[in-house]
């Protein structure tokens, strides 16, 4: 096992090369110019040549990659075009926001999918059943944007019992930014009102950015446990009288897991990477919307270096998926 | 089983059809006649005296580019730091070019003059302490006109006013004569040196914080990104989230009279109808740049709406040269006025800006203090569709044989002088077909390269385009735009080679005495619209939102605007 973590961490280094090389090329295809974006109408050829000089883009492409190469391999990832800022300090800024997100709509997913693909599977063919089936399609349907705007307008408008965005209520609550988790940090500056209110914060976000992944891991689910179901051993257990509980949580969804694990592990890697809608509409200050800035302001360094943070993360949690399925299934066996 | 399956896909599909018809409010069309009275608007709220206390969260669409002044050219970025960094004089509350002095109590010196001398407040320290003193201004002159290259790519405000950086810009040096007073001597007299330093830009930062935050090194410099105490204002920027919120505090030991509210928390929320949303949830008490689509919405929910007069302008680039197409119809004068006569600018005013702004007869806005001096200049062209057939006629074109002419817009962008690109595209296309032309449409993305880009170059027939004003100089506007280039070539983007008009520009640049400098640049107005150089449309004005205990907060078509007036009236 740990021979097979160090090899998957070693082929992170060629991995994370080849994708450098292939960002920084793609980027400079793109339409849009960092100095024109600076300058906005200002933008005449004289300034823009002055600006593009500043920011060492007239130099030639080979001589930028190698600089931005040694910058990578000192730990230094570079500098925003736009705010100077370093871009390791951004992403650590934002990451958290990300994460905190992510957990919301990972938690909301998982509590309603996995119990309802259990209870869909069981009840194959039944009204349940087809329940299930419209719910997961609407859920997939839905488009976020729309979902998010009237999850506000319903339960923090109308009704508003929850905040409309945000991560805290910054007239209550001035919570010290220590780890950047809203909710830790509340907890270490002894806020636990404050902490209920962060959570209060993630719940609206939570839901919209959940309800997709909830709808896939529903419906993979019923689909592992439908197959799991029609084993022999699941019969055999229920044969010899064992609570129909046990057999379902030791015996069916143990087993049923492995490709639910890999579709979590999938959905993971996608909200980490960044939930731009979701954080536009509840103004959520993650790194989808810092990307997606990044990208409207052709800010090449943030782009780069920021592309490669999020698929090194991707790559990483996947290696966790794969070595959970060792735990899943004790037959598996990494060399 | 299949009930359900009908079932099933009913109800995905109506989920999908409202989906696509929701709107966050309702959609300028092309068909523009109807009319209604724009939502009421308030006038400098006041109810009751000021009372001091109170948090105010304010959304913008985004935060500060940087937390040095002096790299910033945006109004989010300036909209945090003018609260904490102070000019050595501004414009006047509400104003866009009476001169009062901040830093500096008085001055000497004018657009005649070299030299300067500004006088400098006496007690006034920065936040952290240390005294303002000549010195300290001098320092900060000096370490923008010697700014490094990554540096001065992003410090657009000194480079374009100043005329660059280093030796042989516009300043020849900067002197600490005493304690109190700044001699700042110019290499040439220049109309527009006071208007240019009011620029939030030109703050000035103590040297304490700009030495311990290493604000010259690129590599190292903390300046642009952590909240220090280096200004003088009257808040401090006492923490910043990048994305999340910028907090200001009261400064409490401000030279002048200080704020009402005790916090000031300005939050970035980038889509205009979430920042409408979060006014209406409570999580903020006021927002800047409301959609014109939501000015109703937010008067009858109950909001305040305060307006903020254009200094902005909205134009159809004309280009009788564009390289895209031969033999170009609007190379005929009389092409090119059945062009402007054929547009109802007053109809674009209602469905796209909610019915707050004004025709624009010349580029300088209405709120420009050269308006008058300058708008004697220029005939309008009224809206006249039969003149506009009688023009194209005239010009041996009728509808056997229209007129041909690309119109270009751009995507993926809202301007203030712009909120719906292809909306307006739409309306203006419908009215110059009405009129007998036949249009070719185009579009590109905004950035540059792109549609800035090819526009600027001069690579379209018709295009939109517009400019918010730096400061209220006609040099800012039809000099920035048509001034000749040092080979004497005429400005790309319109090809407007026009004879007299850059003996005319450079005469108005150079001329020092008001009234003469308003009657030149009233020729110079006189020259580019008379032969449709370009057809100004629409000066569009924005508005922000409070909730009704927000008071004090003045407007300024320039942007320049305090947070130190605003009180909360606790209803």
């Amino acid at each position: 096992m740990g021979k097979f973590i160090l090899r998957r961490i070693l082929l992170l280094i060629p991995i994370l090369l080849g994708l450098s090389v292939l960002i920084f090329l793609f980027i400079r295809l793109l339409p849009g110019d960092p100095a024109g974006a600076i300058l906005g109408e200002r933008a005449t050829p004289e300034n823009i040549e002055r600006v593009r000089a500043a920011l060492g883009l007239d130099r030639p492409l080979h001589e930028q990659y190698f600089e931005y190469l040694g910058g990578l391999l000192r730990g230094d990832l570079g500098q925003s075009f736009l705010t100077r800022r370093d871009v390791v300090d951004d992403f650590l800024q934002r990451f958290p926001a990300t994460i905190e997100l992510t957990a919301a709509a990972l938690i909301f997913a998982l509590s309603l999918g996995i119990p309802l693909g259990m209870i869909t599977a069981k009840r194959r063919g039944s009204w349940v059943d087809q329940f299930g089936t419209v719910l997961s399609l609407v859920g997939i349907s839905i488009p976020i944007f729309f979902l998010g705007l009237m999850l506000k307008y319903v339960f923090a408008i109308q009704f508003p019992i929850l905040p409309d965005s945000g991560r805290i209520d910054f007239i209550e609550y001035a919570i010290p930014r220590v780890t950047r988790f809203m909710t830790v940090d509340a907890l270490l500056a002894g806020e636990f009102g404050g902490f209920v209110d962060a959570l209060r914060h993630l719940i609206l976000p939570g839901i919209a950015l959940g309800t997709i992944p909830l709808a896939i891991i529903m419906r993979i689910t019923r689909a592992s446990v439908v197959d799991v179901l029609n084993e022999d051993y699941v019969r055999t257990a229920n044969a010899k009288g064992l609570p129909s509980g046990i057999v379902d949580t030791r015996h069916v969804l143990r087993n049923a897991m492995l490709p639910v694990v890999t579709v979590i592990g999938l959905q993971t890697g996608l909200l980490l990477g960044g939930a731009i809608l979701t954080e536009t509409i509840f103004g959520w200050g993650g790194v989808g919307t810092w990307i997606y800035d990044a990208v409207r302001t052709s800010d090449y360094q943030v782009i780069q270096s920021g592309v490669l943070l999020l698929a090194f993360i991707f790559v990483l949690v996947n290696l966790l998926v794969d070595v959970s399925y060792a735990f899943l299934n004790p037959r598996i066996r990494y060399s | 089983m299949r009930t359900w399956r009908w079932f099933s896909a009913f109800a995905v599909l109506a989920l999908v059809l409202a989906a696509c018809g929701t709107q966050t409010g309702a959609s300028p069309s092309a068909d523009v006649d109807e009319e209604s009275e724009p939502p009421a608007v308030s006038e400098e709220p006041t109810d009751g005296e000021p009372v001091a206390g109170g948090t105010l969260v304010f959304a913008g669409a985004r935060l500060a580019a940087s937390l040095d002044p002096s790299q910033t050219s945006d109004g989010e970025s300036f909209r945090i730091l003018q609260q904490v960094y102070e000019p050595l004089v501004d414009l006047a509350i509400g104003s866009t070019n009476e001169l009062v002095g901040v830093l500096a109590e008085s001055w000497e010196g004018g657009p005649e003059d070299t030299v300067y001398v500004f006088n400098l407040r006496e007690g006034v320290t920065f936040q952290d302490g240390t005294p303002l003193n000549a010195e300290a201004v001098k320092v900060n002159f000096d370490r923008w006109q010697s700014f490094p290259e990554e540096f001065s790519a992003n410090a657009y405000y000194y480079g374009a006013t100043m005329n660059g950086f280093g030796e042989g810009n516009l300043i020849a040096s900067v002197e600490a004569t005493d304690d109190l007073t700044v001699t700042i001597t110019l290499t040439e007299p220049s109309p527009t040196f006071l208007f240019a330093i009011t620029l939030p830009a030109f703050g000035i930062v103590s040297p304490a914080v700009l030495e311990s935050t290493n604000a010259d090194d690129p590599a190292e410099s903390t300046f642009g990104t952590d909240a220090s105490l280096g200004g003088t204002g009257p808040f401090i920027l006492e923490s910043y989230t990048p994305e999340e919120e910028a907090t200001l505090v009261r400064n409490d030991d401000y030279w002048g009279t200080p704020a009402y509210l005790d916090r000031v928390i300005i939050r970035p929320i980038a889509d205009p109808a979430a920042r409408l949303q979060a006014l209406q949830g409570g999580s903020v008490q006021g927002f800047d740049l409301v959609n014109p689509a939501d000015y109703e919405a937010v008067v009858d929910d109950g909001f305040v709406l305060v307006e903020r007069l254009s200094f902005n302008s909205l134009y159809l680039g004309v280009n009788p040269i564009a390289a895209e197409t031969e033999g170009n119809p609007l190379a005929e004068l009389a092409v090119r006025e059945a062009v402007e006569y054929a547009i109802d600018k007053e109809a674009l005013i209602e469905p796209f800006y909610g019915g707050r702004g004004a025709v624009a007869d010349i580029f300088l806005p209405p709120s420009s203090g050269w308006y008058d001096a300058v708008v004697g200049g220029v005939e309008p062209r009224g809206f006249d569709q039969d003149r506009a057939r009688e023009l194209l006629a005239e010009a041996g074109f009728g509808p056997e044989n229209p007129p041909e002419v690309g119109f270009w817009f751009p995507t993926e962008v809202t301007r203030p002088y712009m909120p719906d690109p292809a909306g307006l595209h739409a309306a203006v296309t419908q009215m110059l077909e009405d009129a007998g032309f036949v249009v070719v449409p185009g579009s590109d993305i905004w950035d540059s390269p792109g549609y800035l880009a090819d526009a600027q170059n001069g690579l379209y027939d018709l295009h939109f385009l517009g400019w918010t004003g730096d400061y209220d100089d006609p040099s800012n506007w039809y000099g920035v735009h048509f001034g000749y280039d040092a080979e004497g070539a005429p400005a790309a983007q319109f090809g407007c080679d026009v004879e007299g008009l850059n003996e005319a520009i450079e005469a108005a640049e150079a001329e020092l005495d008001e009234t003469a400098r308003g009657e030149a640049w009233a020729e110079v107005a006189r020259i580019i619209h008379g032969e449709v150089c370009f057809i100004t449309l629409v000066h569009g004005d924005t508005a922000l939102a409070f909730t009704e205990e927000v008071q004090g907060y003045t407007a300024n078509p320039t942007g320049s605007e305090t947070f130190s007036t605003v009180w909360l009236s606790g209803e």
